[in-house]
């Protein structure tokens, strides 16, 4: 059989090149102008944003297009217990939990009803969903000050350090979004993550093998949700400002083409993605208006020329993984 | 009180008219291609504004307002028009993707809704275009309601093309081929149908009579602007689902269905709660009915089983 | 383990597709289900695996009735089924195909696996083992990596059975297995489904292919319209009058269908020369 037990030697030196670059980029980082690393965070929510709904439509082949209404709830859920709103003031770290838990819990709920839909039904509901969340942020003026937001949110504070300039929190989101791509790799690999592919491939041949396809989509929400709610804290907390605008469809759909770009399910194509979906548009600052038309023309093109996404499923973490010497 | 419901009532039959039209459109892409044609919205959208122009072009011309005639053949050329756009667009972005994932079919359509809207915002006008009136007005009094010509002739209107919809598809050779497609593409392909031909013709008319109803939208409200196709087309959508995606009556029935409720639950829920609850909720209102239509209810009134059960399809991507 | 149908019954709307049926299908033998198309055999595994609602009546393995659980559950209790159409994963690789099999075994170490360090690798390789040997017993091993859409159809048909196999079931119930196979690829099935049979597993097989049937089966189940018509041993099967009119029509019926079949012939003929001739009927 090819596969055999990586090598210590392997494996420590593809250990050792993925802690050099992380290294690199901490140090080098942070020197850059500050516009740049603010906008390096941005691709780094969104890479979290991606690997969560990732688990869902990349996994499970489940279309949610209303995942915004996560990040929603996470944001909102700093904003609210963390500034001069209500005047609460609970750590960021607890909020962080607080807001994936709600965000979660919110997943699960949906999914209970919806899960037993239909493909494009289940498309339609969740961006339904979505809608609902950011109405209700708009209209529940007493809990959300509605479209003026929320402003004067709290420093966030990790381990005693403030941080309030993008450079801190990109030493934040680094590590942050390496760990989630770990376990979601490591998910992907799972056992779960082959019942996910297995409901993505054949519902109901799943089904016959004994899988509880239930659960296993539910545990895709809420667990994407919940990764949704993390980058939502986040969010609030770098920003100090929320509103509902940032909380609109444009911004699921924008996920979901991050996905569809990085080829659904490919890890390594995600964050390619990110990088190219909110680089880009800042690179074409002057072209802003034009922003959402080159976004409507890629879609198609893309589409229609790879539909299962633009970057190759064999370019995926195991072939990253092997090209760093782990054999 | 009377006044008020029939006032009430005028309008949601009014808004109806125009929901149930665009629903038309989707439940016969969905009937056939399983497709949800997001860009149908932006059909409505150029439609109105295709109208403004048509309309504009003649009164420049004649120097006064359109006499019938003229505007009868500005809603045929504007259903022609757009028709021809979405035969187009089904040929370029949809035809392709025909045999893969349930996926791709969508997020090509999102992606031509993304284009029209901002080639429209981009190169037509950002602003409110300001649309003339076409139509007499004049208003009745009814029960204390007032009722116009306008609104009339948006119902009527409606239900005449429907029914003529309902006719084409029953009794013409051409309606039926559709009707055969939409029941099994394999079988009617098998019986030497070509599908292209029916699947073009119901992207000529889907898109056409939602231009119609973006003419009418825009006739009744005074303005086309780049933006009006989302939120109505989505509630058209809701429409189509509540009627039963794929059902023709479904559409027509769902359209008028929504109408109501929104109007009544917009409208009386300002009442009722005394103005804690607003009428800013109607939106919400139609999403609610959307979320519970399709978690207690998916095949709406006359549709097919959505669900997983005995489906036969294995992959979404 | 036995199981056993008592007066099952499933309709479909007004067609009735299963009628009132009681059958017992015994551990350590392989039990064959043929019948005319129609007769409900498909229906029959269906409903067994739960992809069917029964209508009526009961479905009892060893004592444990089966008929209201959900698909998931039956399959968890050790009945195992491949389909008519194939049904693999077609996305997945061949030994993920089995992989996945262990899901409801291994789910709950789900947690453990993600998060603690080093297991992960471990309980992956854990995993391929048991993989790769099932793998071997039905020679797809080099196959390992490949895609399962990327097999011949013989050997995906191998690999259904395979994945039906994985977690030593109770119950194996094989739809059609042999559709589509050669002749020689029809004999290495005979032998492996042989080799598969354990006194305690119940092999049920529907199949078309008499010859295939005749020679692998312990016993016969005949279904016709909905109904038992007959059980027994290939030999008792073989003689019985009612399953031949069954299948081949009554001897009356057979006449009618021979004068019929002469009729049409005589009135047109084909020259290879001329096209076709018509002749009008009663002339030569």
């Amino acid at each position: 059989m090819r596969r055999q037990a990586g090598t210590r030697t392997g494996r420590l030196r593809a250990v050792a090149i993925v802690a050099l670059v992380v290294a690199g980029l901490t140090y080098l980082v942070p020197g850059l102008p500050t516009y740049y690393v603010r906008v390096i965070d941005m691709v780094l929510i969104y890479v979290l944003l991606a690997a969560g709904l990732n688990m869902v439509v990349g996994y499970a082949g489940l279309l949610d297009l209303g995942f915004v209404a996560f990040y929603a709830i996470g944001a909102y859920s700093y904003a609210i217990l963390a500034s001069g709103q209500f005047d609460i003031h609970l750590p960021f770290a607890l909020v962080l939990f607080i807001g994936g838990g709600l965000a979660g819990i919110a997943g699960v709920l949906l999914g209970i009803p919806v899960l037993r839909l239909r493909g494009d039904y289940l498309a339609i509901v969740t961006l339904g969903f979505g809608e609902i969340v950011r109405l209700l942020m708009n209209n529940l003026t007493w809990m959300t000050n509605g479209p003026q937001g929320v402003s004067r949110i709290d420093e966030p504070f990790l381990f005693g350090a403030g941080l309030n300039t993008p450079q801190d929190f990109f030493r934040l989101l680094l590590p942050l979004v390496l760990v989630a791509l770990t376990l979601a790799w490591r998910l992907e690999r799972s056992i779960l993550g082959l019942g996910w592919a297995a409901i993505r491939e054949d519902q109901d041949a799943a089904r016959g093998i004994g899988i509880n396809t239930t659960i296993a989509k539910l545990l895709a929400f809420g667990l994407s949700a919940t990764l949704g709610g993390f980058a939502g804290v986040i969010f609030a907390g770098l920003q100090r400002f929320v509103d509902p605008v940032s909380f609109s469809f444009w911004e699921s759909l924008t996920i979901v083409l991050i996905i569809v770009i990085g080829g659904l399910g490919n890890l390594v194509g995600i964050v390619v993605g990110a990088a190219v979906l909110i680089v880009v548009p800042e690179l074409l600052r002057e072209y802003s208006e034009y922003r959402m038309l080159l976004y409507g023309c890629a879609l198609v093109v893309i589409i229609l020329l790879r539909p299962r996404g633009l970057i190759d499923r064999r370019y995926n973490p195991a072939w990253l993984i092997r090209k760093l010497g782990w054999r | 009180m009377t006044g008020f419901l029939v006032q009430q009532l005028v309008n949601a039959l009014t808004i109806g008219a125009i929901y149930a039209l665009i629903a038309l459109g989707y439940t016969m892409v969905y009937g056939v291609l399983r497709l949800i044609n997001f860009a149908h919205s932006e059909m409505f959208m150029v439609g109105g504004h295709v109208g403004f122009f048509l309309l504009a072009a003649a009164a420049s011309l004649t120097g006064g307002p359109a006499s019938v005639l003229v505007v009868f053949a500005i809603f045929v050329a504007t259903f022609i028009a757009v028709g021809l756009l979405g035969v187009g667009i089904e040929a370029t972005a949809y035809r392709p993707l025909r045999g893969a994932s349930r996926l791709a079919p969508m997020l090509s359509a999102l992606g031509v809704a993304i284009i029209l809207q901002n080639v429209v915002m981009l190169f037509v006008s950002r602003r409110p275009l300001p649309f003339p009136a076409f139509m007499l007005s004049m208003s009745f009094d009814v029960f204390g309601a007032v009722v116009t010509l306008n609104q009339i002739f948006i119902v009527l209107f409606a239900i005449a093309l429907m029914v003529g919809l309902g006719w084409f598809v029953n009794a013409t050779t051409l309606g039926i081929k559709i009707r055969a497609v939409s029941e099994n593409m394999r079988t009617a392909q098998l019986l030497g149908i070509n599908v292209n031909t029916p699947i073009s013709l119901i992207f000529f008319i889907g898109p056409g009579l939602g231009a119609l109803a973006g003419i009418l939208y825009a006739g009744y409200y005074g303005i086309v602007v780049f933006s009006m196709g989302f939120i109505v087309g989505l509630k058209a959508f809701i429409a189509a689902i509540l009627g039963g995606i794929g059902s023709i009556p479904g559409a027509m029935l769902g359209g008028f269905a929504l109408g109501i409720l929104e109007t009544f639950g917009g409208g009386l829920l300002p009442r009722l709660t005394h103005g804690a609850i607003g009428s800013e909720y109607r939106d919400i209102f139609a999403f609610s009915v959307l979320v519970l239509v399709l978690i207690f209810r998916p095949a709406g009134f006359f549709g097919e089983s959505v669900t997983e059960e005995g489906m036969v399809y294995k992959r979404d991507f | 383990m036995t199981l056993r149908l008592e007066a099952l019954t499933k309709r479909f709307g007004a067609l009735l597709a299963i009628d009132r049926l009681s059958l017992t299908f015994k551990p350590g033998m392989i039990t064959s289900v043929i019948g005319p198309n129609g007769a409900g055999k498909s229906t029959l595994i269906n409903m067994c695996a739960g992809s069917y609602k029964v209508s009526s009546g009961r479905i009892l393995l060893d004592d444990v009735e089966l008929q209201e659980l959900k698909k998931h559950q039956i399959a968890q209790r050790g009945v195992a089924r491949t389909y008519q159409n194939i049904r693999l994963f077609d996305g997945m690789s061949v030994i993920q195909n089995l992989e996945v099999c262990l899901f409801p075994e291994l789910f709950g170490k789900t947690f453990a696996e993600v998060f603690v360090p080093g297991l992960s690798h471990r309980m992956k390789e854990e995993r391929l083992a048991r993989c790769q040997a099932a793998l071997d017993q039905f020679g797809l091993l080099p196959y390992a990596d490949e895609f399962a859409a990327d097999l011949s159809y013989g050997n995906q048909k191998l690999l259904e059975i395979a994945r039906a196999t994985m977690l030593r079931p109770n119950v194996l119930m094989l739809d059609e297995p042999a559709a589509g196979l050669n002749h020689g690829e029809k004999h290495r099935l005979k032998q492996k489904l042989r080799e598969l049979l354990r006194p305690d597993l119940t092999m049920i097989v529907v199949e078309h292919d008499m010859s295939l049937v005749m020679t692998l089966s312990d016993h016969i189940i005949v279904l016709h319209q909905g109904k038992l018509l007959f059980e027994g041993t290939p030999a008792e099967v073989q003689n019985n009058i009612a399953v031949q009119e069954a299948y081949l029509g009554s001897p009356g019926e057979l006449d009618e269908i021979r004068e019929a079949a002469r009729a049409r012939a005589n009135r047109v003929r084909i020259r290879a020369d001329a096209g076709i001739e018509r002749r009008r009927p009663g002339t030569n």
